[in-house]
């Protein structure tokens, strides 16, 4: 071998009370190559890379750098050693400029004097920016910038600090497809001068696109380490899966003129930071019909399942269930037309995590199955359970705990909730995010029942394959506007959409 | 209101306000680093009485006795902001409950109260005090004489304080730290900033100061040991940190304001002014001035360049984050 | 070797009941440490403590005096803080309270023994007090968004200065101004006497009376636990005290009911006013170093968070720290110096706070260094 491995991982085991994260995993990653770490939500993907950052200590196996074996016991050893990694979730101070989050915690350069100067270190900033394509003004606050800018400014921290090996934990999730681009871009310069870039990721394309070689996990182990080059997205997908998928495949309906279950006319909406996040969105779900709503996430999608279920003002337009009038940023009206919904945030929106099952049950439903201002206990632990059978939810009894169960169960205990009474049309956001393979199918088989039914479904999801297999129609969001596509099966138009693109015609 | 009035209520606004902004400092410090401590007052006492103590007990001459009561003072009440600490940041207790029964176990009917008394400290008036320090020559200088030339070393003490915390904070190292530990302990965590030790460490610090509030009671306000000698000021540093943004030189102004309210009262009816129930608004004037600031900068804008430090309060748990 | 503390998958049961009772234990070694450090002996500390908080004849009585208002600034910070509405202006909730009630009684009272509806008027008007009183901190947050921590921590203070302002510096409605001592000394009006209310003897030799607050801190405990656990008001304060966002998505008015907790626990703090007055004081106590000195509100959030929000504990609790403080007034003097009680009172406090973590989390003695484990990321 010429050179030793930037970074190597030998027989790394991680448990977790109940849980084994990582399995004997070897994982080694070459200086000049963006190596992709490929894994279902749930493999096992976090775990090493909160292993190689110094965030958590393996119980088993050893971390070596450039062949030389090291310990890390916190982030900081790891950012000392050269390892940085870039989180899903900013480490960045809100309140504080760019530069000051660069110098933060510095060990080198103008951050070990006692006294700090942030401006001496705009003109680096600026420097490392132009050279990477990463611009960004050294001086604005945290709180001003974009998500993606934030991302940059992550990245800059690690270059700053002269990371020789970054990790970047799902990088893409806040990304529209041309920033993501760049970032690709970004990350080739990086590798160029002998860096490395470890690119963690559930999605077959991106890996495919920016990386030299991937590692596939599954279950806490390593299965294969391939080059890229040599790989087929098919051949990935089954490493990752372990099995051909054999995704739910709807048989498509021509709603046609059936009635319209959900109808949406004019509405806008205001983001969190008051600005026009929505603008005059015309949509029309029938009975029996799945309609998606593709797009990358923060294009108002959330704003959007939510401005129409009732949970956020609208600033104009209607929303009608059935005919029905819902009355605006009235949660209870749209519930009571019998408008489902399954929110995005499951563990902080979908249920109440640390109340117990009988009452999420009974969410909606509570002010019927009550006396007078009084609850029926009885009946409400009677539903609980014939949920959890008929669902076969696996919880030990109503009054467990909602947080105590696994994201799949969850998801069945939201599905059992929404789907009790006369629901005439759902909203579900990004149902399967996070679940693995056999619950994905669950809730897709759950969607497809209720649409046979005559539920009229609108999906907003970022997963095109999902998209795919269940959409009678789709659509895709792009900064707050809805434009619809000709050809459910076109990919290649949906994703010009995705980037804003205007579609041929 | 003529010149006279003006200057006597900034130069009482100055005395009264001077334990006001040392504890309100110390408040200062333990809150940028997210701790919210509700036992100033407590904290005040214990420094207040074994402040007193040592100064009685120490016989030397007026300048070490002071020096070294000043530093048992913030000793002893960094002790007691120790036991919060260990309570919130270690043990994750609740930082509101916790605060509260510091108050309640050092304050007016505890800890202090039974130092007082076992050291039999009440009705001993003290045998050396602070006192101005500039010849009475300078003192009599109109306006500045009485303002500038006429405190006592710890009101110096004090505008020195104010200058090293604000270069602290916004200069220096520690001072980024802390800020990141109080807006975000995860970023600061990730970069290998030690959460615990920077809120351990601001908050004990914030009991110091605290200590010396108190002190600033029994060794030159009204120089001898009462139980409850405070008489609420704690509280009022509490509000008054918010009064001032979290910020050290808003503080001092902010305190001479409180400080000056408290005596208005009795000026004015000095003087035969009468501006409706004089002694209602000017006591509770602070803390209404402060509901008006927490309504404001609970306003959106406001909120992030004005508001409290993102994780005030909020206790942290690396795993979780 | 070092320690790591993880959280709990589960709570046993047992847990809930052991941690607190050993804390309490493990308090009352250190406070004697603490007392022997200070050369007194704490056997004797403790017997004398015991004897006068609920042996020695009259000491019930006096605790049961202590208690009631604890019980009823404990049920008000109970009753927010289960929903994290952290209302600490339960002190001046109570002052208002007191103010309200003894303008009923004073304005409805008149001769004769005491009135149901003269009671039931102060009782109402005490309530209300309270109610208002807090709700200009419940609107501030509901509507605003500002932290209740700090308003009403600010508005008891504006309180207190309005108490004292009615008695001392204004020829208010409750001052008393005829007589001789009303030029000595100010003070409170006194009640008519129908408006003063009446308590049950329970035990005459004994002296132990039951004041008409104290049943109705009981009643109230009673009817708060049904509130939160049998209707849908409680339904969705569980709710939204759980998760704001599963609240709004269920329909709950979240703004609705961050108003409503405020003004029901202000209300209850507020009988807690009136109680002080109808029960106990019979006029309006205005005296900074009276009804404020005491930091009923204070001690009622300790109170609350000792007895973990549960209702019936809060009752109880309040009895057992009413008698510690019943016991270090009645025992206040050479030998028994004022603020010991304090101080084993906040030791105890103490250790039962810290104790509160081996509820949720359990400490493990890792043999080999190692990171704490933390949980799967999801």
């Amino acid at each position: 071998m010429a050179t030793a491995p930037a970074i190597e991982l030998r027989g790394i085991t991680k448990r977790f009370p109940g849980v084994v994260a990582n399995a004997d995993v070897d994982f080694e990653a070459a200086p000049g190559e963006v190596h992709a770490l490929l894994g279902e939500n749930g493999a096992g993907k976090s775990t090493l890379s909160h292993i190689m950052s110094g965030l958590y200590r393996p119980d088993e196996g050893e971390i070596r750098l450039h062949g030389a074996p090291v310990v890390f016991h916190s982030p900081r050893d790891a950012i000392d050693a050269g390892v940085c990694m870039v989180h899903q979730h900013f480490r960045l101070v809100d309140r504080f400029t760019v530069a000051e989050n660069l110098i933060l915690g510095d060990r080198r350069g103008v951050g070990t004097h006692f006294r700090i100067e942030p401006g001496a270190v705009v003109d680096q900033v600026r420097r490392l920016g132009e050279r990477y394509r990463l611009p960004v003004d050294p001086r604005a606050r945290i709180w001003q910038l974009s998500v993606g800018e934030r991302q940059r400014v992550e990245i800059l921290k690690a270059l700053y600090e002269e990371a020789k090996v970054l990790i970047l934990d799902e990088p893409t999730a806040v990304l529209t497809p041309d920033e993501a681009d760049t970032l690709f871009e970004t990350l080739r310069e990086i590798v160029q001068d002998g860096r490395t870039v470890i690119f963690i990721s559930h999605k077959l394309n991106e890996v495919k696109a920016v990386s030299d070689r991937v590692t596939v996990l599954r279950g806490g182990r390593v299965v294969a380490t391939v080059a890229t080059s040599e790989a087929s997205s098919q051949s990935l997908a089954s490493l990752m899966v372990g099995r051909e998928l054999d995704t739910v495949q709807r048989r498509r309906t021509d709603a046609g003129e059936g009635e319209a279950v959900l109808s949406v006319e004019g509405l806008s909406a205001e983001s969190h930071r008051a600005t026009t996040i929505l603008e005059d969105i015309e949509l029309t779900v029938r009975t029996g019909e799945i309609v998606a709503i593709a797009g990358v996430a923060g294009n108002g999608q959330r704003e959007l399942a939510e401005a129409i279920a009732g949970l956020r003002q609208r600033t104009r337009g209607t929303v009608r269930v059935a005919g029905r009038p819902l009355r605006n940023g009235d949660a209870r009206s749209a519930f009571r037309a019998g408008l489902g919904y399954v929110p995005e945030d499951r563990l902080g929106t979908g249920v109440a995590p640390n109340l117990p099952l009988s009452m999420n049950i009974e969410l909606k439903s509570y002010r019927e199955d009550s006396l007078g201002p009084f609850l029926r206990l009885g009946r409400m632990r009677e539903r609980a359970e014939e949920a959890i059978r008929a669902y076969d939810i696996k919880a030990a009894g109503p009054h467990v705990e909602a947080a105590t169960l696994s994201g799949g169960n969850i998801q069945k205990v939201v599905l059992a909730r929404e789907f009790a009474g006369n629901l005439k049309a759902l909203i579900a956001a990004s149902p399967t995010r996070g679940l693995d393979v056999s619950a994905v199918e669950t809730v897709h088989r759950h969607l497809c029942d209720a649409a046979d039914r005559g539920v009229g479904i609108l999906l907003i999801s970022e997963d095109l394959d999902e998209i795919l297999a269940l959409a009678d129609r789709v659509l895709v969001m792009y900064e707050g506007r809805l434009s619809p596509v000709g050809n459910r099966d076109d990919i290649d138009e949906i994703a010009v959409l995705m980037a804003g693109g205007q579609r041929e015609e | 209101m003529n010149n006279t009035l003006l200057v006597t209520l900034i130069a009482s606004g100055v005395a009264y306000g001077t334990p006001l902004l040392f504890a309100s400092l110390g408040e200062l410090l333990a809150e940028r680093s997210g701790v919210l401590n509700l036992g100033v007052e407590g904290m005040m006492l214990v420094g207040a009485v074994m402040g007193f103590w040592t100064e009685q007990r120490v016989h030397a001459g007026p300048v070490v006795s002071l020096i070294v009561a000043v530093f048992v003072a913030a000793f002893s009440a960094a002790c007691m902001a120790a036991i919060h600490a260990f309570l919130v940041i270690t043990l994750r207790a609740s930082q509101i409950v916790s605060g509260l029964a510091l108050t309640i176990f050092a304050g007016a009917a505890g800890l202090s109260s039974y130092l007082g008394n076992d050291l039999n400290l009440a009705d001993v008036p003290a045998s050396h005090t602070f006192h101005a320090v500039f010849p009475s020559g300078m003192q009599n200088w109109p306006i500045v004489g009485p303002l500038v030339f006429g405190q006592t070393p710890l009101v110096y003490a004090s505008w020195v304080c104010v200058a090293a915390i604000a270069y602290y904070l916004t200069r220096t190292r520690p001072g980024l730290n802390v800020r990141a530990v109080g807006e975000s302990p995860a970023a600061a965590d990730a970069m290998g900033i030690s959460v615990t030790r920077y809120r351990y460490a601001h908050t004990i610090a914030g009991g110091a100061f605290a200590g010396v509030a108190g002190a600033t009671f029994t060794l030159a306000i009204t120089p001898q040991w009462v139980s409850g000698i405070t008489g609420g000021a704690g509280w009022i540093a509490i509000a008054l940190v918010i009064f001032a943004f979290w910020r050290p030189e808003l503080c001092l102004v902010g305190a001479y304001f409180f400080g000056a309210l408290q005596a208005l009262a009795p000026e004015l009816q000095a003087r035969n002014i009468s501006l409706g129930p004089t002694e209602l608004w000017t006591n509770a004037m602070p803390y209404a001035a402060t509901i008006v600031v927490l309504v404001l900068v609970s306003w959106r804008g406001a909120r992030r360049r004005l508001g409290a430090p993102a994780a005030l309060g909020v206790a942290y748990v690396r795993e979780e984050a | 070797m070092r320690f790591t503390v993880e959280r709990r998958l589960q709570q046993p049961r047992w847990l809930v009941v052991a941690v607190p009772l050993a804390s309490v234990l493990f308090g009352f070694v250190v406070a004697a440490v603490v007392l022997l450090a200070t050369g007194h002996d704490p056997v004797t500390s403790y017997r004398q403590l015991f004897d006068a908080a609920f042996v020695s004849t009259g000491s019930l009585d006096q605790t049961l005096i202590a208690a009631t208002p604890l019980a009823f600034t404990g049920l008000a910070a109970a009753v927010a803080f289960r929903m994290r509405i952290f209302n600490i202006g339960a002190e001046g909730q109570l002052y208002m309270g007191s103010i309200t009630g003894a303008a009923a009684g004073l304005y409805l009272g008149g001769r004769g023994s005491a009135s149901p509806w003269v009671i039931a008027a102060m009782i109402v008007a005490g309530c209300a007090g309270g109610a208002a009183w807090a709700s200009i901190a419940g609107a501030l947050r509901a509507f605003f968004g500002t932290s209740e921590i700090l308003t009403s921590l600010m508005l008891n203070y504006v309180a207190g200065y309005i108490l004292t302002y009615l008695i001392f510096q204004s020829e208010s409605y409750w001052r008393q101004t005829k007589g001789f001592n009303a030029t000595v000394f100010p003070t409170g009006k006194p009640l008519p006497s129908n408006a003063v209310w009446p308590a049950w003897t329970l035990h005459t030799q004994g002296g132990i009376a039951l004041p008409l607050g104290a049943g109705l801190a009981a009643v109230a405990a009673v009817l708060l636990w049904v509130l939160y656990r049998r209707t849908r008001f409680g339904f969705e304060v569980q709710v939204l005290g759980d998760s704001v966002g599963a609240a709004r998505y269920a329909g709950v008015r979240t703004r609705r009911k961050i108003l409503s907790v405020m003004a029901i626990s202000g209300a209850i703090a507020g009988l807690g006013g009136a109680s002080q007055v109808g029960d106990f004081s019979h006029s309006l106590d205005g005296d900074p170093n009276g009804l404020q000195r005491q930091g009923y509100g204070y001690a009622g959030i300790v109170v609350a968070a000792l007895a973990r929000y549960n209702p019936f504990a809060v009752v109880l609790v309040a009895f057992l720290i009413g008698g510690l403080d019943n016991a270090g007034n009645s025992l206040q003097g050479a030998d028994f110096p004022s603020g010991r009680v304090g101080v084993i009172q906040g030791i105890i406090l103490f250790s039962t706070l810290g104790g509160e973590l081996l509820v949720r989390h359990r400490v493990r003695i890792a043999r080999t260094p190692q990171a704490p484990a933390p949980e799967p990321a999801s």
